[in-house]
């Protein structure tokens, strides 16, 4: 192995908080973060297909700076150097942003979004932008346009999605962090189906501006990093009020990093008896169960919850996004039906059809059933935790809409069941991993708070992997393994 | 009713946004709105709207998190 290659492997197993450290105390220079990044790159992106487009000599060039910035004592924020890259609905003023779409194949949006001036206002560097599905608008991480997204633990498994790119570059250790989306689980499917961790805040937590949009009532941006405690920095750094988006929350943001402190003895923890656990494969039920217990174990307290109006949820979660994303989408509908792809033209077409009135129904009930919830769960626990799928990981042919596999559209619908449900209750969310399964492939949980309980979330998280060490191992198609075995020859 | 899901998904998306069926899965997708009304049809009298001004943002501040 050369020193090169050693360099890179070492850097590329770092956490981002380690990264973000090492360049804070002067061990390591940004410059050579970006270019272990990049390297991994280029060894294990022609198999997983996580980028779009990489901006190698703006991202060496900007790392060049910060290291300059740096020697003269200069931080720019809690990110100082640090390389990022993001799901590729994020605007950046001048540089392509295709949404994973045929349709937007050359938009250039001429401004920038809060979240990533946010992240690069804290001293992070974007060198490039992440596979995704087609307008944010799959589970799977199929792309028609762009090529598939394949799973770092298995080529032929889906990464989830629709941050495929996302999770599959953190997974493979090709970048310490990365934004998703998450409008029916897009964060967490990718963090679950990948072995990494990713969180959505509380509904209007971050700013949405610049970001594409799939559905007003339900988008949320949000990081996918390999532990709670990376998620809490990024989440910090991009969480509060925008004047760009009204609609965003002027609730202040904690530190969410200083509760990190693995003590959760107290923390009542509510388990559903019903809906969340329905049908759930007995791999990731024991999987599930043995997470609590290492949760007890660490002092908190489990109670059994039945959880109110889970119909409702379910029924109501359906039709939000669908008609949303059916009228965003209706020009290019009618005008270039044939640029989406298969799987996307169809769903699109569905929501066309979903009455105004079932529409206005399911919006005007979030409220009545969310204070339910404050009723009949919050009163009971501090949070509550469910599998973030209740299936295995499946593989990408199985669930191929538009090669016309059996039963798939069927899959999309079943893999997003416990995710959408938090997105139309609005709850901060955060999803962990906690095992693996018998094909190789991760297993993970959810924990939901409060609304603008993301700090408590994130301290169960964390606690949670203070004891286990999911979230450390990694894949077999990894930057680390991929640098090694080219060097290899 | 005496047209299947898939004519009445197709006469609707047609008359209301002029959108046609983009391709053969769309059928597919367009059978699973059947369930989906038969969760609606479920959930008929288990829920009445409030007389009072209810916002699902209302409700977020109501039961949010409280820091000690």
């Amino acid at each position: 192995m050369t020193a090169r290659t050693a360099r890179t492997t070492d850097l590329t197993r770092l956490t981002l908080i380690e990264a973000s450290n090492a360049v804070r105390d002067g061990e390591v220079t940004s410059v050579s973060l970006t270019q272990a990044a990049l390297d991994g790159f280029a060894a294990a992106d022609p198999i997983l297909n996580a980028s779009i487009a990489l901006d190698r000599e703006e991202a060496l060039e900007q790392a060049h700076g910060l290291d300059r910035l740096r020697k003269v004592g200069r931080l720019l924020g809690s990110l100082h150097g640090v390389p990022l890259a993001h799901k590729d609905m994020y605007y950046r003023a001048g540089k392509l942003c295709t949404c994973g779409s045929k349709i937007r194949r050359a938009f250039r949006p001429t401004y920038t979004a809060t979240a990533i001036r946010r992240l690069e206002n804290a001293g992070s560097i974007t060198i490039g932008s992440l596979n995704m599905a087609e307008f944010a608008q799959n589970p799977t991480g199929h792309n028609a346009h762009f090529g598939d997204c394949h799973n770092p633990w298995h080529v032929d498994y889906c990464t989830g999605g629709s941050s495929s790119g996302s999770g599959a570059a953190v997974a493979a250790r090709l970048i310490y962090g990365a934004l998703g989306s998450d409008t029916g689980g897009s964060i967490r499917l990718p963090a679950t189906m990948c072995g990494i961790t990713g969180i959505k805040g509380t509904q209007t937590r971050v700013s949405r501006y610049g970001a594409m949009p799939l559905s007003f009532s339900a988008d949320n941006v949000g990081p996918l990093a390999r532990t709670a405690r990376d998620c809490a920095r990024l989440l910090r750094e991009i969480a509060g009020h925008d004047p760009n988006d009204p609609t965003s929350s002027s609730e202040p943001v904690p530190d969410y990093e200083a509760s990190l402190d693995g003590d959760i003895r107290g923390v009542v923890i509510g388990i559903p008896t019903n809906f969340f656990l329905d049908g759930a494969a007995p791999e990731v039920r024991g999987a599930f169960d043995a997470a609590m217990k290492l949760l007890e174990a660490r002092g908190a307290e489990t109670v059994k919850l039945e959880f109110p109006h889970m119909d409702a949820v379910n029924t109501y979660a359906s039709v939000i996004s669908r008609a949303e994303g059916a009228a965003i989408h209706a020009q290019w509908m009618r005008k270039q039906p044939r640029d989406y792809s298969v799987h996307l033209g169809g769903r699109l077409y569905a929501g066309y059809a979903i009455p105004a009135v079932q529409y206005l129904e399911a919006l005007s009930r979030r409220g009545p059933i969310l204070r339910a919830f404050g009723k009949d769960v919050f009163s009971k626990c501090h949070v509550f935790a469910t599998p973030t799928i209740r299936m295995k990981v499946p593989t990408l042919a199985a669930t191929d809409i538009d090669a016309g596999a059996a039963g798939a559209v069927e899959a999309f619908g079943a893999i997003s069941i416990n995710t959408r449900a938090i997105n139309y209750l609005g709850l901060p969310s955060v999803s962990a991993p906690c095992g693996f399964d018998s094909d190789g492939l991760p297993i993970g949980f959810q924990i939901q708070g409060r609304p603008f309980g993301e700090g408590k979330v994130l301290k169960v998280a964390d606690a949670y992997q203070r004891d286990t060490d999911w979230h450390t191992r990694i894949p077999g198609l990894s930057s680390t393994t991929m640098v090694e075995r080219r060097a290899a020859g | 009713m005496t047209q299947n899901i898939e004519h009445q998904v197709e006469e609707q998306a047609k008359f209301w946004s002029g959108v046609a069926p983009p391709n053969a899965a769309s059928e597919e997708f367009a059978r699973g709105l059947a369930e989906i009304a038969k969760g609606f049809e479920r959930l008929r009298g288990q829920m009445a709207f409030e007389d009072e001004p209810s916002s699902f943002e209302a409700a977020l501040q109501e039961i949010k998190e409280r820091t000690p």
